[in-house]
């Protein structure tokens, strides 16, 4: 069998005496949505912040295809294929959608030692990506500025793909939509493990959340608490698991104190 | 409402509405003066634009990139000493022309060094540096003047190549060439991108500070070109040279719709700003007003501008308004 995709050992991250996240063990499949759970300030973000090489771990060891790396910049993770779609969306409003795709990694031919930007190109490739992901976007050329909040995550995710991403980070995607604009991001979602991305998600919204993970972890106080499969759980346990009403969450903190 | 978006609208067509008011101030200073409205005067508009042209294209790529330099004039003055020193030294006009943008360049790395490593805020760093500058000038120049310069780089520059003056050309071409990289190199959209955010332009993998850099010493070059025609134009290099400089530069770049919080620019805004302010100047000393008036009307005209910006970014229309190079 092959390894995971991605495997957390032990991932700790303290912020001088505050422990955010403590031993966090952790596996991502190719191909699968994994919804990460908890209530605010339970280690979400800091987490998928360490698998995307913003924060160091302060313990612990992350294995791609089973070999150790280490990530001091999201260029790294980026370069290792993990690509994070930030809750505060970093895209330039003034560049056209191709232009935002490519930011960074523009496709371009030398002439005499300067490189020209190959903008045909690069539009063909940014028209493809939105159409194999039925983003609804005609215009590569138009500015992200005009764009709604579902077609940027759709330009964002465009970008994540285009950098050959294997595993897409999305902290709270819909926090800011409306509801039509929420099912475009889901269908997004199930189109990329479609593909075999894998997509770790975080979302405070249940529904969807059961809408769109295979997995689902609960995180309490920088601890993961619980682990459920989509088929193996509901709506009515995972809340419990979250609260930490659930006997099983329960007899664990017990335990810990 | 529905009134103040149009008019938001038409304001967002700057160019057009420059282009307007320069024909506005043309047909109302031709009123006041008998002699604004000739042929002459009107070419010696155009001649005096020439170092404002090249120093706020610089100016324009700086603020495009949520930068700024106040300490252009001095990097002027400083290369306009080089270039005279040159020629008092009677080396070959063309090598003198070529110390000003070589001069520029020097100092434009000084000035990016200092505010990109030191991790200090553009207009502050800036300001420190254009004191430093202003001492190196008064330093270089010894209290004196350079003048009476000798005449070779007034000749080289003054000439026609094909009917067209040297400095038509070289303005355009610098425009042409900035251009076609903000168009058609990744340097347009790195720039743009910086202006809007740094830190996402960092996220993007874009080499934020090597840009940043690169964009300084571009300036700076620009500067040293313009250093070069002044001397070629005046023959004499003055205690005070460039000290309006940077409002006029700032001012005709903001007018041309670059934003001065970054992340948009105009080249052709840049160039139609220039044109209008050198009108208005011209206009008003040609109306015996006193020239003390000029830096008044310069600033007022920055404000004003910035003013309705303020009120524009609140309407959606504008601040869709999007990007023109
Ligand atoms: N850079 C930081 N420096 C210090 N403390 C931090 C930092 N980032 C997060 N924390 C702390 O770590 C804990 C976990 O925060 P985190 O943002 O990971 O929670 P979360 O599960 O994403 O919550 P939410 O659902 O509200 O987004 C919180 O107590 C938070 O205050
Ligand atoms: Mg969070």
């Amino acid at each position: 069998m092959t390894p995971p995709l991605l495997v957390a050992e032990g991932i700790s991250k303290r912020f001088g005496a505050l422990t955010a996240l403590t031993g966090i063990n952790l596996e991502v499949r190719a191909g699968e949505v994994l919804a990460l759970l908890g209530d605010n300030g339970a280690g979400k973000s800091t987490f998928v912040k360490v698998l995307a090489g913003a924060h160091p771990a302060t313990d612990g060891t992350l294995r791609m295809d089973g070999v150790p790396v280490a990530f001091s910049s999201p260029q790294d993770a980026a370069n290792a294929g993990i690509a994070t779609i930030y809750q505060e969306l970093a895209l330039s409003e003034n560049l056209s959608i191709a232009e935002n795709v490519f930011l960074g990694r523009e496709l371009v031919w030398q002439v005499a030692g300067v490189p020209f930007l190959r903008r045909r190109a690069m539009q063909e490739r940014v028209a493809d990506l939105l159409h194999e992901l039925d983003a609804h976007i005609s215009d590569p050329d138009a500015p992200v500025g005009s764009l709604s909040g579902g077609q940027r995550q759709a330009v964002a995710i465009c970008r994540a793909l285009n950098l050959n991403a294997r595993l897409i980070i999305m902290d709270e995607p819909t926090a800011a939509l409306a509801v039509a604009e929420t099912r475009k991001v889901l269908q997004l979602i199930r189109r990329l493990s479609g593909r075999g991305c894998a997509v770790v998600l975080i979302s405070h919204n249940l529904s969807d959340v059961f809408e769109v993970a295979d997995r689902m972890v609960v995180f309490r106080r920088g601890r993961k608490v619980a682990e459920r499969t989509r088929a193996g759980t509901d709506h009515e346990e995972v809340v419990s698991l979250i609260t930490g009403a659930h006997p099983d969450v329960r007899a664990l903190e017990q335990q810990q104190s | 409402m529905r009134r103040l978006n149009q008019y938001a609208r038409a304001f967002g067509r700057r160019e057009l509405t420059l282009a307007g008011a320069s024909v506005v101030a043309i047909i109302v200073f031709a009123t006041t003066s008998p002699y604004f409205a000739t042929a002459d005067n009107l070419a010696t508009v155009l001649r005096n634009s020439t170092e404002l042209l090249l120093v706020s294209l610089g100016m324009t790529l700086l603020l495009a990139m949520g930068s700024i330099d106040v300490s252009v004039g001095m990097v002027l003055g400083l290369a306009a000493i080089a270039v005279g020193r040159l020629l008092q030294a009677e080396i070959d006009p063309l090598l003198a022309a070529l110390a000003g943008p070589l001069a520029g360049a020097a100092l434009g790395l000084i000035t990016g060094l200092v505010v990109v490593f030191a991790n200090i805020p553009a207009i502050v760093a800036t300001l420190g540096l254009l004191g430093v500058y202003r001492a190196a000038i008064f330093l270089a120049l010894g209290g004196g003047w350079l003048s009476g310069l000798p005449t070779g780089l007034t000749t080289l520059l003054s000439s026609k190549l094909a009917g067209i003056p040297v400095a038509a050309l070289v303005v355009a071409g610098a425009y042409g060439a900035v251009w076609a990289a903000l168009r058609r190199t990744p340097y347009g959209p790195h720039l743009l991108a910086i202006g809007q955010s740094e830190d996402a332009a960092r996220l993007a993998g874009i080499t934020v500070r090597r840009t940043r850099v690169a964009t300084f010493v571009l300036s700076g070059v620009l500067s040293g070109l313009a250093a070069t025609f002044y001397v070629g134009t005046y023959r004499n290099v003055e205690m005070t040279i460039g000290s309006t400089l940077a409002l006029d530069a700032i001012a005709a770049v903001v007018l041309g719709g670059t934003s001065i919080l970054g992340g948009r620019c105009s080249l052709l805004g840049t160039a139609l700003g220039v044109l209008l302010l050198r009108l208005l100047q011209n206009g008003l000393l040609m109306s015996g007003v006193p020239s003390l008036w000029q830096t008044v009307v310069t600033g007022v005209l920055l404000l004003t501008v910035l003013g309705l910006e303020r009120v524009g970014s609140f309407m959606p229309s504008v601040r869709r308004a999007g990007r023109s190079v």
